[in-house]
């Protein structure tokens, strides 16, 4: 499954161009898409997301597209760290996954070490007033922060800019030793989109090799993706609940402590994107004991 | 034993769809991204703007290493498919060359918007065919599959689905092809 995290999108985009990119990207292959909210500065107050619904045109229209997987996504300009941090938990509510853009060098810092975002994305053909040492950039994908890479920012490049692209790349690449890099387009249209392969080789003649170019196109994005999802619908290490447990026959007290525990955790709330395992982890052992006692019933799945 | 190793390139040409159209067109999406090409594309006008895009981005040394040793084998405007053939050692700069190439290259003016997409690497002419071919077929099942169940929501694109979309490198057919190639 292949994900491109980074199709530009913007209030001003009509909803034709939008299903045309989509469409595109569902043919060369692409599983899930993020559309990517360029916020100018951090929205005031309490931000809907303004992207537009897509689930009634995939069932009135007489040709079926398939479209790939759609996430919401929202990048940030960062100039000043001290600035806009808490205003991250409320964008955080709204768009399943936030990137920030950091423009100095104490907010590339800042994004490395501190904060909890999972995406550094830049514009790679600017110059930059700092340089990519490979300290906090290790630092930054041991943490599990990802940087990202959009290759459409060089294909619409002139010649000063593809060279810049370049360099950044080359430098990025090396200051991360290849490991924590999400590609992903940055499409602004149709025609920024490439097919895989091709975006694989492409990142190889810059310096990433085969094997973690294809790693940054699929496993890399979906970690990023399945932590968020994780982080916004998981409960103290209940990642998802299958089934919730039955309260015996005729027992009041054991029905309102399996109800109890079971509102813990935001359980049968949509499930957006794909979760690898639904098993709750092993320190959540108490729970499924509690569970188990007071249903006397085999406990809820696995060990 | 002194053979000149060759790698050909399957390329596709593939249609965003006209912006001037309305999105909700009762054609299948695969039809329209691969649609025939105009015959205005040549054999040489194409060759001419793949040489350009190196030049242009690869500078003398992309010049130098490709431009002797390029040819189209074979380009079918029906199917907007080509067989280009590159050396060896150098089909990378060439296959970067043609993600950068955005409109169909014709003689005079400048063609619609398209993306070139290598769908397949071989070190033989005769598994380029072939693979030609079976695309070709499986396109053709495929859009006869989206246009039958339009009414449906159960389409599914598993009879195009590769098994890995980056993985495209054909290994049986060059025993000493691998990743040290440069």
């Amino acid at each position: 499954m292949l994900y491109d995290l980074n199709i530009a999108w913007s209030p001003s985009t009509t909803k034709d161009q939008l299903l045309q990119t989509l469409a595109l990207a569902s043919t060369l292959g692409y599983g899930t898409v993020a559309l990517n909210h360029a916020l100018n500065q951090p929205p005031q107050g309490n931000a809907t997301a303004p992207f537009p619904d897509l689930s009634s045109t995939t069932t009135t229209s007489t040709s079926s597209k398939k479209l790939p997987h759609i996430l919401h996504r929202a990048t940030i300009p960062l100039s000043d760290p001290a600035a806009s941090n808490y205003r991250l938990p409320a964008l955080a509510r709204t768009y399943d996954i936030i990137a920030v853009r950091p423009l100095t060098p104490d907010a590339f810092q800042n994004a490395c070490i501190t904060l909890d975002v999972p995406l550094i994305s830049l514009d790679l053909t600017q110059h930059f007033p700092f340089h990519f040492r490979p300290k906090p950039c290790m630092a930054a994908v041991a943490r599990g922060v990802r940087f990202e890479i959009c290759y459409a920012q060089c294909l619409a490049a002139d010649a000063r800019g593809r060279a810049t692209f370049i360099s950044n790349t080359a430098n990025l690449i090396r200051a991360t030793r290849g490991r924590g890099i999400v590609i992903s387009s940055e499409a602004r249209g149709v025609l920024a989109l490439r097919a895989p392969a091709d975006v694989v080789n492409l990142l190889s003649v810059w310096g990433l090799g085969n094997e973690k170019g294809m790693e940054s196109l699929g496993p890399v994005p979906r970690s990023v993706v399945v932590n968020e999802g994780i982080k916004r619908n998981g409960f103290r290490g209940v990642i998802d609940i299958v089934k919730p447990a039955e309260p015996g026959p005729g027992d009041l007290q054991p029905s309102k402590q399996a109800e109890g525990s079971g509102q813990d955790s935001k359980k049968n709330k949509k499930q957006k994107r794909k979760n690898g395992d639904e098993e709750n982890q092993p320190g959540n052992k108490r729970q499924h004991k509690k569970m188990k006692v007071v249903t006397r019933e085999p406990g809820p799945t696995k060990a | 034993m002194v053979r000149i190793k060759e790698r050909y390139l399957l390329v596709n040409i593939v249609y965003p769809p006209d912006p001037s159209k309305p999105a909700e067109s009762s054609l299948p999406s695969h039809v329209v991204h691969h649609q025939p090409t105009t015959d205005k594309l040549t054999y040489q006008s194409l060759l001419k703007a793949i040489k350009t895009e190196v030049a242009l981005l690869f500078g003398d040394y992309g010049s130098g290493s490709l431009d002797a040793s390029l040819s189209i084998k074979y380009l079918s405007l029906a199917t907007s498919t080509f067989i280009i053939r590159c050396p060896r050692a150098h089909y990378r700069m060439l296959w970067a060359a043609l993600t950068f190439l955005h409109h169909v290259p014709i003689a005079h003016g400048s063609g619609r918007p398209c993306i070139f997409r290598v769908v397949r690497v071989s070190g033989t002419m005769r598994k380029a065919e072939e693979e030609a071919i079976r695309r070709a077929k499986r396109l053709i099942i495929a859009a006869q599959e989206e246009a039958s169940c339009a009414t449906s929501t159960l389409t599914d694109a598993h009879v195009l689905q590769e098994p890995l979309p980056t993985d495209i490198t054909d290994e049986s057919s060059d025993e000493s092809m691998g990743e040290g190639d440069g």
